[in-house]
């Protein structure tokens, strides 16, 4: 089995949640969210990011208005929306309940 | 000395090499191919573009006005290729779009010298066209024969235009992989015509 492989599949199913985390905290550009993910060491291309915060755009989780920005084009900058709260609240419920799970297994 | 090419980037300006240019569009190209499927692709890439414009504007100083291939290869391991942001499990989502391999005759528009029915054949069977058009020659000098059925050739056999179409004319498989590659080796062999 493929280590790597392994982490990144574990990585990409907490993804959507960590995007939702962020912008809990505050609403952001796209390159911010990239940052602390970055940081946290979440994600490793940037690429991947993209198609998520569409999809979240689509399903009514987030919302962005254009910024106009002094050194060219406006920017998009994201904000969670009342239906995103929710979704992070049961997320945030979800994942105490894996966390738990998983440590209840391994400390069996 | 390099020839340039100005390009337009996520609303940005910017003086790129013309290698780098031909590896800049070929990324974006494969982007455009793996996010086909999805609602929102435009939108996708157009966010994947602006965020490649602010990568390469943090390169532009005095000293460097102009985009190089490092540059690019540099913001295509930042950004990923679509192998990294492959979120549909790898394998399976390759094999979503494929086709099985059929295998047509058509007539190859790319490598003829008259229609394109000796090279298509050729294609078909995957021999070298010559030994295709040495046949017919040779049907054509031994009393007309040749020509007529040429001719018929040249009217039952569709031209392949499509890549689609051109990939199956060598019995490969229709997907994602084998039309990345196609049009890559297009777009290569038009950027050979075009040096002077």
């Amino acid at each position: 089995m493929d280590l790597e492989n392994t982490k990144a599949q574990m990585r990409k199913g907490i993804l959507e949640y960590c995007i939702l985390s962020v912008l809990s905290r505050s609403s952001c550009y796209a390159s911010d969210i990239i940052k602390e993910l970055k940081e946290a060491e979440v994600i490793v291309v940037e690429g991947t990011l993209y198609p998520l915060l569409t999809r979240q755009k689509n399903a009514g989780l987030l919302s962005y208005r254009w910024e106009e920005s002094q050194q060219g084009p406006p920017r998009k900058y994201y904000e969670l929306t009342d239906a995103g709260r929710t979704y992070l609240t049961d997320l945030d419920k979800s994942w105490k309940e894996l966390v738990d799970s998983v440590n209840l297994i391994r400390t069996r | 000395m390099k020839i340039t090419v100005s390009i337009n980037l996520g609303g940005y300006s910017f003086n790129i090499d013309e290698d780098a240019y031909a590896e800049l569009k070929n990324y974006l190209k494969n982007l455009e191919l793996h996010f086909a499927g999805e609602e929102s692709s435009s939108e996708i890439l157009s966010d994947i573009e602006t965020r490649m414009a602010e990568l390469f504007r943090s390169k532009i100083t005095s000293y460097k006005q102009v985009i190089n291939i490092d540059d690019v290869q540099q913001a295509i391991s930042i950004m990923g290729t679509p192998e990294d942001i492959s979120d549909n499990d790898g394998p399976s989502a390759r094999d979503k779009f494929s086709a099985p391999g059929y295998h047509r005759m058509y007539r190859d528009p790319d490598h003829r010298m008259i229609g394109g029915v000796c090279s298509g054949m050729a294609a078909y069977w995957d021999i070298d066209p010559l030994i295709v058009r040495v046949i017919f020659i040779a049907l054509a000098l031994g009393g007309g024969l040749g020509v007529l059925v040429y001719l018929i050739l040249y009217i039952v056999i569709p031209e392949a235009k499509t890549t689609a179409q051109k990939i199956e004319m060598k019995g490969n498989p229709v997907n994602i992989h084998n039309i990345k590659d196609s049009v890559k080796k297009e777009f290569d062999s038009v950027r050979k015509n075009m040096k002077f």
